[in-house]
């Protein structure tokens, strides 16, 4: 069984077909790329699989559950987790706070209106662990909004790994960052394990090849190709959309 | 409007929340000192406080500790949630009409069980408004909450409304006059100058109470969702829930707060429910300032003070000293006095900083 099915779904503002009639599928385990041109409908599309926007027709299947019309935070009980391409933090909250509320979305204690965050011992551990691994221990007494931007991203990459995600839906997630690190992120990914399945929007052709098994094109809401990382790299219709536009293939490995 | 609770966190924020963040190094940064010492040095001084003054001053203590309280829950749902309720006096007058008419109507005397009974009723009414406040009020909206206001204003007046017509239960638009000393039970009745502590006591049980929901699990949910709701969502929070339930908490308190001024003045009239009212919420926290948690306390104080002051040589302007109240206090003190004391307490305690 397939961990995500999407079939036929579309949505319209208005008159224009943000995403139009996209269907594949995601096995478990596997590193799957969404590339495109600004504004193909990729951001709309995880809208979609997150429930944030709801489809004009089409369904999304996940672990073989119906989920077209669930709600955001359903999904993310079911197992699905995303960033945001516009860093999406508690901004007024420290880097600690914000590893706190992030992990506790998932878990009961959530709603304990008695007993003060700061005395749950296991989910201060579990912060610290977190932050561990992302490297942000050290800020964590940091307003989030104070932080340097590769340091938000890579909050915002451990915000989204909080839940503890079967499926990863990570939307550019080295959009804007230096060349070190957009290296970093690329290998933080590529090291993920297999337990998580990623399925991930980029521009950046490094990120794309250095992670990715399957790409997936879009162009005006639509598939234009799919295929192997190769597959990709000799597609003409990749080199026509791309020619021209910022990133040229030429220059993955 | 220039109250939104995120412009002033930018600027405060990186010194005030940043301490309790800290785990678990910067623990003890909320140290006996700074926190303790002032709260026990300020609840001893009201406690002995009619002992030495005259019965005027403790009266007016009363009132700021009712509207410090009304002022509170708004905050709640206001400074944490970032839901800005325009009509958060329906509840208040709920309260109070709720706790006169069981005195009055029922003959149901004792104090606890009028207590109870308003605040079951603020909460039914506030579940039921919940369900078509937060449709207006969805994910976001925060960043636009005109509509929510009007829909929050039009549930006061249509309280008022109601109370003017059920003349019967009510009093109409007289009000429910000869709300009588609070009966305790086990005959004690609370006699006018004893009122003060049973104001005291019920003061300082919600305070601990609304102390210990803000800097719960659900306290620190309700912050997200102010921050952004969209990635509470993303991160497994029903932001719907949490924003229903913390209307329903503001409001019973300020069922409470109402109670108590019911059987402050001895009388509600449909005012208490509607706009004028509200304006008082809404002035003592912006006083007192959103992103603290006593801010609303001292914006009390203040109010109160100057509603005496102006009552004592301008009794007539009322309206336009209240009008400039607000002008002058969103000018000029945009973050509160809540924050102003306590930046100025910390450079007081650890020098400047
Ligand atoms: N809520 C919305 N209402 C109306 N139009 C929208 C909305 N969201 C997206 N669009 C439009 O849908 C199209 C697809 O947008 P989308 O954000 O999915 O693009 P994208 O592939 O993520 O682009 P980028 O690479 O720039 O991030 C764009 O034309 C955009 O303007
Ligand atoms: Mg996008």
């Amino acid at each position: 069984m397939a961990l995500l099915e999407v079939r036929n779904l579309s949505v319209h503002f208005g008159g224009l077909a943000a995403v139009h009639d996209l269907s594949f599928v995601i096995e478990q385990g596997e590193r799957l790329a969404i590339i495109g041109p600004n504004g193909a409908g990729k951001t709309t599309t995880f809208n979609l699989l997150t429930g944030q926007l709801k489809p004009s027709s089409g369904e999304v299947v996940f672990k073989g559950e119906q989920i077209t019309h669930a709600s955001v935070f359903a999904r993310t009980h079911l197992g699905m987790a995303r960033s945001f391409q516009i860093t999406s933090l508690f901004p007024h909250q420290t880097v600690y706070v914000n590893a706190l509320i992030g992990l506790q979305g998932t878990q009961r204690s959530r709603y304990r209106m008695f007993r003060p965050l700061f005395k749950d011992k296991a989910l201060e551990m579990a912060a610290q662990e977190l932050l561990e691994s992302t490297e942000l221990w050290d800020l964590r007494g940091e307003i989030a909004s104070s932080l340097a931007y590769g340091q938000q991203r890579k909050l915002e990459m451990a915000l989204s790994l909080a839940s503890k995600p079967d499926l990863l839906l990570l939307d550019e997630p080295s959009c804007g960052l230096t060349t070190t690190e957009s290296a970093d992120i690329t290998a933080r990914i590529a090291a993920l394990g297999s337990m998580i399945t990623v399925l991930m929007i980029a521009h950046d052709m490094d990120l794309v090849f250095g992670v990715a098994e399957r790409v997936i094109l879009m162009h005006y809401g639509e598939i234009a190709a799919e295929g192997t990382c190769d597959e990709i790299r000799s597609n003409q219709m990749v080199r026509d959309i791309y020619m021209g536009s910022r990133k040229t293939l030429g220059h993955a490995r | 409007m220039g109250d939104r609770p995120d412009d002033v966190a930018k600027s405060d924020a990186p010194r005030g929340r940043a301490r309790g963040g800290i785990a678990p190094t910067g623990k003890g940064a909320r140290s006996f000192v700074e926190t303790g010492l002032p709260v026990l040095a300020i609840g001893v001084v009201v406690l002995l406080l009619p002992l030495f003054l005259p019965t005027f001053v403790s009266s007016l203590v009363t009132k700021m500790m009712i509207f410090a309280l009304f002022g509170m829950s708004l905050n709640l749902i206001w400074g944490y949630t970032g839901i800005p309720s325009f009509g958060h006096a329906a509840f208040f007058g709920l309260g109070g009409y709720g706790a006169g008419v069981l005195v009055l109507r029922v003959d149901i005397t004792n104090f606890w069980l009028g207590l109870l009974f308003a605040l079951l009723l603020t909460a039914a009414v506030a579940a039921i408004l919940g369900f078509p406040a937060f449709r207006v009020f969805g994910v976001g909206a925060s960043d636009n909450p005109i509509y929510f206001l009007l829909t929050t204003i039009a549930f006061g007046e249509l309280l008022a409304r109601a109370a003017i017509a059920l003349r019967p239960i009510t009093g109409g638009s007289t009000g429910l006059a000869g709300i009588p000393h609070p009966d305790l039970g086990f005959g004690i009745t609370v006699t006018a100058g004893r009122y003060y502590y049973l104001v005291f006591v019920i003061f300082v049980v919600c305070l601990f109470i609304i102390y210990r929901i803000v800097n719960s699990h659900y306290g620190y949910a309700l912050r997200g969702i102010h921050d952004n709701e969209r990635r509470m969502q993303a991160l497994g929070y029903n932001t719907w829930l949490y924003k229903y339930t913390s209307w329903i908490i503001a409001a019973v308190f300020g069922g409470v707060a109402g109670v108590m001024f019911a059987y402050f003045g001895g009388i509600m009239v449909p005012n208490n429910l509607s706009m004028i009212t509200s304006d008082i919420a809404f002035l003592v926290v912006i006083l007192g300032s959103t992103t603290t948690f006593f801010g609303p306390i001292v914006g009390s104080v203040a109010f109160v003070g100057v509603e005496y002051l102006a009552s004592l040589y301008l009794p007539e302007r009322w309206p336009l000293i209240l009008g400039s109240l607000f002008v002058v206090t969103i000018m000029f003190i945009p973050q509160g006095l809540g924050v102003m004391i306590l930046k100025l307490w910390r450079r007081l305690l650890y020098g400047a900083a």
